[in-house]
This record gives structure tokens, sequence and C-alpha cells, in this order.
């Protein structure tokens, strides 16, 4: 039904492969809670690639494609270099 | 359901393995070999999903992730030699 103008059961369209959706929803929360209980900050940067990484599929997956590219970009080549780069800085383990 | 989107089924369960092996990693090892193969899964799923759909620009996004996504394993792995990052 519209309402203001807008359609609703367009915004409700939930991508293409909606079960891959699903599954990339699960990694998302799980690696989001991970990288923040981490103790030693190298693992927690790992993990915070692959959420990057997950967050690139389904971003693609909703059909933003220029999003998912930019996501692509900084997630993978600028934030875990830099993040690496600060803990050989400075210490590696959280207490 | 033709076999293309069986394969992207298959590719995502693999993928939820390395998640797997990547939270439960005894070593940073297996955990950096895990985010390499999630990498590649990824990739290979957006391209089949650019030919099931026969759509060329999402061949983009597999382009720039694969030209980028060895980048933080090369980082993480010259950290774990224990030398300098800019060396």
């Amino acid at each position: 039904m519209p309402l203001l103008g807008v359609r609703l059961n367009r915004g409700l369209n939930r991508g293409k492969l909606k079960m891959i959706n699903d599954v990339f929803l699960i990694m998302l929360i799980v690696t989001a809670l991970l990288a923040i209980e981490m103790k030693d900050l190298l693992n927690s940067v790992i993990i915070l690639a692959a959420f990057s990484l997950v967050l690139t599929f389904l971003f693609f997956n909703l059909h933003a494609l220029d999003l998912a590219m930019a996501e692509a970009a900084i997630g993978a080549g600028v934030s875990t270099v830099l993040f690496v780069v600060a803990i050989s800085k400075t210490r590696r383990r959280e207490n | 359901m033709n076999w293309f989107l069986i394969m992207a089924y298959i590719l995502s369960v693999t993928s939820f393995l390395c998640l797997v092996r990547i939270v439960s990693g005894p070593t940073h090892f297996d955990r950096l070999i895990g985010l390499n193969l999630m990498v590649t899964n990824i990739t290979v799923i957006i391209v089949i999903m650019a030919v099931h759909y026969n759509y060329l620009v999402y061949l983009d996004v597999a382009l720039v992730y694969a030209i980028l996504g060895y980048v933080s394993v090369i980082a993480i792995a010259k950290y774990l030699t224990g030398r300098e990052l800019h060396r």
C-alpha cells in the first residue's frame, strides 16, 4: 500500500538470493560481536576484515554496487593495513 | 533453480565454514588462511551471480575485490614475521 507516495513493498525487497542473505546477516552479527570481545588485538583485526568482507557481499546483494566497491576498497585495502601499523607501533595485548 | 544458484548456495555454506575456522582458529595462521579463502569464495559468488543474471557491472565489484583482497593478508603476514612493515 502507498504511504506518503512511496510503495512500502519496494523497501522490503531483500535482495536476489534470500537464503544467502540470511546466512550472511548471521555471519555479520557474529563477526561484529567477536571483533569486540577478542583479547588479542591481531585476532580482532582479522575478524574485522572478515566483517568488512561480509558487509561487502551484503551491499552487493542489496543492489548497492558503488557502496560495495567503496567498502571493498576501504575495508580490505586501507583499514586493515592502518590497524596493523597501529598495532605494530603500540601494544598488542589488551589488558 | 539452476546450477549457478546451487553453486552459489554451496559456496555460501563453505564461506560459513571458513568463518568457523576464523573464529575458533588456535593460531593466527589458521585465521589468516581462513580469511584468504573467504575472500576467494565471495569473489567467486559475485562472478557466478554476474554470469547468472547476465549483468556485466557485477564483474567490477569482483574485480575490485580481487585486486585489493590480498593487501590485508600480506600486511598481517608481514607483521607476523616480526619485521617492519615498510621494509
